[in-house]
């Protein structure tokens, strides 16, 4: 089971529920947990991160060259991760694009898909690619995004999948069904990206 | 029982587990979830929880509590202390009967935008103790220890945490509810205890002080809190290597420590004053270079000196007085490997790629905070700088003063209103000081509704006495909303409520004020009119433009009319998007098949500001059914 696993994003992808969810899944199979959370201005489309701790840990801060995992909800954001992904480690990359205002007036200063990639081929991490908010719109559920990805952290983090259902099921008020495919579509993904 | 609680909720639920009976605080960042932790409880806690209207007001409501004899807990941040220090520093000298806790929060690495200040230098100077937390299972514990040793010197006891312990979350085993006998509330009349008539009163209870800080000392030297922490705790190892730490350094140390497997001393300090002088006497005969690891300022490290000069030993020290660390910033893992290494003279190897690092941080997208959508600021702001501009002003002779809170946010683009931020209600004061100073344009200060009840009210009362020209602009959102949405006075209840409103206008009439107005920021049209009125007025003016926090009436379910962009009549201009950078519009940029465009998408509030800008009239409202 992964150790460290760095979540990333922006204001309002649900970033901080991810790191809640895992982290309660660790509790309900009886490990330490850390849970670092830097929130402060997400509302205000600030960067969002959380940092889960699994095991025999002390510090709540991943450790440079560390993380077992990296997940950015928002595609760019990973390379704020890229001091703390592990060689060999895995980015699990959502293609989902948050522009600011000095973007949004001049787009081509949004980093290519490519570039972000090779930065972390370079870090020697494998990489998994997928569109969360296609799959979670498909299953008629947009705001499972989050959950979507979900899925594809716990297949690449060893997670057991029956544990991490029953923590949906006490985690999420509604809708449960669909989340519970939106995590199976997540999950099948990263499986066959990396099998 | 474990349960996975940060820092804060820790605090809280420790200070339920010690059958705590009045709580009191002022929100800020990152002191704020320990009261918001109990608001959500408020119905199943049979106690009194409050937010108060600053933190020297809510120490005195849990000071009060405490001479009655009963168990209070005040929460604040580092800036609240500086606010709350007045009585704090007073009161100590009188000590109480009951338990008094005063938690505070510093922020070493600002995650929220304020002073990296040490509150632990105010425990020397206000003769208080102060445990300083290391880990989230001391949050719980440590409430109950402070209670108990408050109870037991008969005096407040500070509890200090930083960013980093009160934000992460962690398993936390909690104990048991403390069964405390019921205590009627009581406060006998003493004189020479309660008030400070005459410098022999003064310097007996300063004496008193004195003594009550020793016997803190003596309880926390054997003290063992319920999950077996020792407050005040060393470990000696054979090789002549140590290190001296306090605070939220404790989980990186270990981490390091582990990783390249090292065995060297430790002395623990967990109770930050009185400093554990026997304890650090006794380490420093063990070793012959030791480190020390605390964020902020060099408080334990000068002691450490200080002791081992007194001891005539003769240790080398590192730390921040030798350059090796920085009093600013957060201690990453990196810092403390960096600070080992000096200790021990030799290179801990780990990997790194700094070429590759520095590829990827060029790649970043920088993500400058704004307003959030709909967020009635926005138009304040907009209508200000519309107004400067209809009165001929340049925007860079127009002095306007900021204040703290989410109306600090005027400061960015595209607005950058805001000129200074200093301390809750600075702004009106320092305007009146530019004013002296011989500023001759207007001078305009903007203040949010919690941060005017919090500290604005004395410096409007000045103006009004000493008549200073001047603009006040109270943006009421009716919340203290940067923190997280707490309650102030002039939170409109929507719900049965036990406290009463006091309306922000009546204030300023009840100061003197002669002008006032009331402006709706989502019309900007009016606003602009009114505001450029107010800067034309002579003497003191204050413009209240009332419109309540956009998130919070989202979460009411208030439903407003959305906007949209007429495709054929919108030329792509991007005005709009320059002055308001609101986060519902999209920019659709030329492509071969058509031209550039706006989008304005579902997560449009419906302030409609967008329509005032818009130079071809394309923006438009969507009417009911369409």
């Amino acid at each position: 089971m992964a150790n460290n696993l760095y979540l990333t994003g922006v204001g309002g992808q649900g970033v901080i529920r991810l790191g809640q969810i895992i982290a309660a899944y660790a509790m309900e199979e009886g490990q330490k947990v850390k849970l670092f959370k830097q929130v402060g201005m997400a509302q205000r489309g600030g960067p969002v991160h959380c940092e889960i701790r699994i095991g025999e840990v002390f510090g709540s801060r991943i450790p440079p060259y560390s993380a077992d995992v990296v997940a950015a909800m928002e595609i760019s954001e990973a390379l704020k991760a890229a001091e703390f992904i592990r060689p060999g480690g895995t980015v699990i990359l959502n293609e989902s694009k948050v522009y600011p205002i000095d973007i949004m007036i001049k787009p081509e200063m949004y980093p290519a898909l490519s570039e972000i990639e090779e930065i972390f081929h370079r870090l020697q991490a494998k990489i998994i690619k997928l569109d969360a908010a296609a799959i979670a719109e498909q299953l008629g559920l947009p705001i499972a995004e989050n959950i979507v990805l979900l899925g594809a952290i716990s297949f690449v983090s060893s997670f057991n999948r029956e544990q991490m259902i029953k923590v949906l099921k006490n985690n999420i008020p509604r809708q449960i069904e669909k989340n519970i495919e939106a995590f199976s579509a997540g999950y099948k993904v990263a499986e066959g990206m990396l099998l | 029982m474990k349960k996975l609680l940060t820092g804060n909720e820790a605090i809280a639920e420790g200070a339920i587990a010690a059958g705590v009976d009045v709580v009191a605080g002022y929100p800020g960042t990152p002191s704020t979830e320990v009261i918001l932790t109990l608001m959500a409880k408020k119905q199943e806690l049979d106690f009194h929880i409050e937010w108060s209207v600053n933190e020297k007001v809510a120490f005195e409501v849990a000071a009060g509590a405490a001479w009655a004899g009963k168990r209070a807990l005040v929460t604040m941040k580092m800036a609240g202390l500086n606010v709350a220090s007045d009585s704090i520093a007073n009161f100590s000298y009188s000590g109480c009967n009951g338990g008094l806790v005063i938690f505070v929060a510093d922020d070493p690495g600002v995650h929220a935008g304020m002073a990296e200040q040490d509150s632990r230098y105010y425990a020397k100077s206000m003769i208080i103790p102060m445990l300083d937390l290391a880990s989230q299972q001391e949050c719980w514990d440590y409430v109950k220890a402070a209670f108990d040793i408050s109870e037991r010197i008969k005096g407040p006891v500070l509890l200090r945490s930083t960013t980093d312990i009160a934000h992460t979350a962690s398993d936390v085993e909690i104990g048991k509810k403390e069964k405390i006998a019921k205590r009627e509330a009581y406060f006998e009349q003493d004189i020479a205890k309660y008030t400070k008539a005459g410098a022999a009163i003064c310097m007996t209870q300063h004496r008193d002080a004195l003594e009550r800080l020793a016997e803190s000392l003596k309880i926390v030297d054997s003290y063992l809190t319920e999950s077996g922490i020792k407050i005040n705790e060393s470990h000696l190892s054979p090789n002549r290597y140590g290190v001296i730490y306090g605070g939220a350094v404790e989980g990186t140390l270990r981490e390091v420590l582990r990783r390249f497997n090292l065995e060297i001393s430790w002395l623990k300090i967990g109770l930050i004053h009185p400093l554990p002088e026997e304890k650090i006497k006794e380490f420093l005969t063990n070793v012959d270079r030791v480190l020390i690891l605390e964020e902020l300022e060099p408080l334990i490290e000068t002691e450490v000196m200080r002791i081992a000069f007194q001891i005539n030993k003769k240790v080398d020290i590192i730390g921040k007085l030798d350059k090796t660390f920085s009093v600013s910033g957060n201690y990453s893992f990196i810092d403390i490997k960096k600070g080992l290494e000096s200790l021990l003279n030799k290179k801990l190897e780990a990997a790194d790629n700094p070429e590759i690092l520095e590829d990827a941080k060029k790649l970043q997208v920088k993500r400058p905070i704004s307003f959030c959508t709909g967020c009635p600021h926005r138009g304040t702001y907009y209508a200000l700088n519309k107004a400067i501009k209809n009165l001929k002003y340049k925007k860079n002779e127009i002095i306007i003063t900021g204040d703290i809170g989410c109306t600090i946010l005027g400061m960015n683009k595209p607005f950058e209103s805001c000129w200074t931020e200093v301390a809750m209600g600075a702004s009106i004061g320092l305007a009146q000081g530019f004013k002296w100073a011989g500023i001759e344009k207007p001078v305009i200060a903007t203040i949010g509704d919690s941060t005017f009840f919090h500290a604005g009210i004395p410096p409007l009362i000045n103006a009004v006495y000493q008549k200073v020209p001047l603009v006040v602009i109270i943006l009421d959102n009716g919340w203290t909303a940067m923190t997280g949405f707490e309650e102030n006075p002039g939170t409109t209840y929507f719900k049965e409520s036990p406290t009463q409103r006091v309306d922000i206008v009546e204030v300023c009439k009840g100061c003197g004020v002669d002008k006032i107005d009331i402006i709706d920021p989502y019309q900007s049209e009016e606003s602009i009119r009114v505001i450029e009125e107010a800067i034309k007025y002579p003497g003191v003016s204050v413009v209240v433009s009332r419109r309540e926090c956009a998130l919070q009436a989202n979460r009411r379910k208030v439903v407003l009319d959305k906007f949209r962009v007429d495709f054929d009549k919108c030329t792509g201009c991007r005005i709009c998007l320059n002055q308001l950078a609101c986060q519902a519009m999209v920019f659709h940029p030329k492509t071969e098949n058509r031209k550039a465009y706006m989008e304005i998408t579902a997560e449009c509030f419906g302030c409609g500001l967008c329509q005032y800008t818009c130079p071809t009239g394309a923006i438009e409202v969507i009417k009911d059914g369409e």
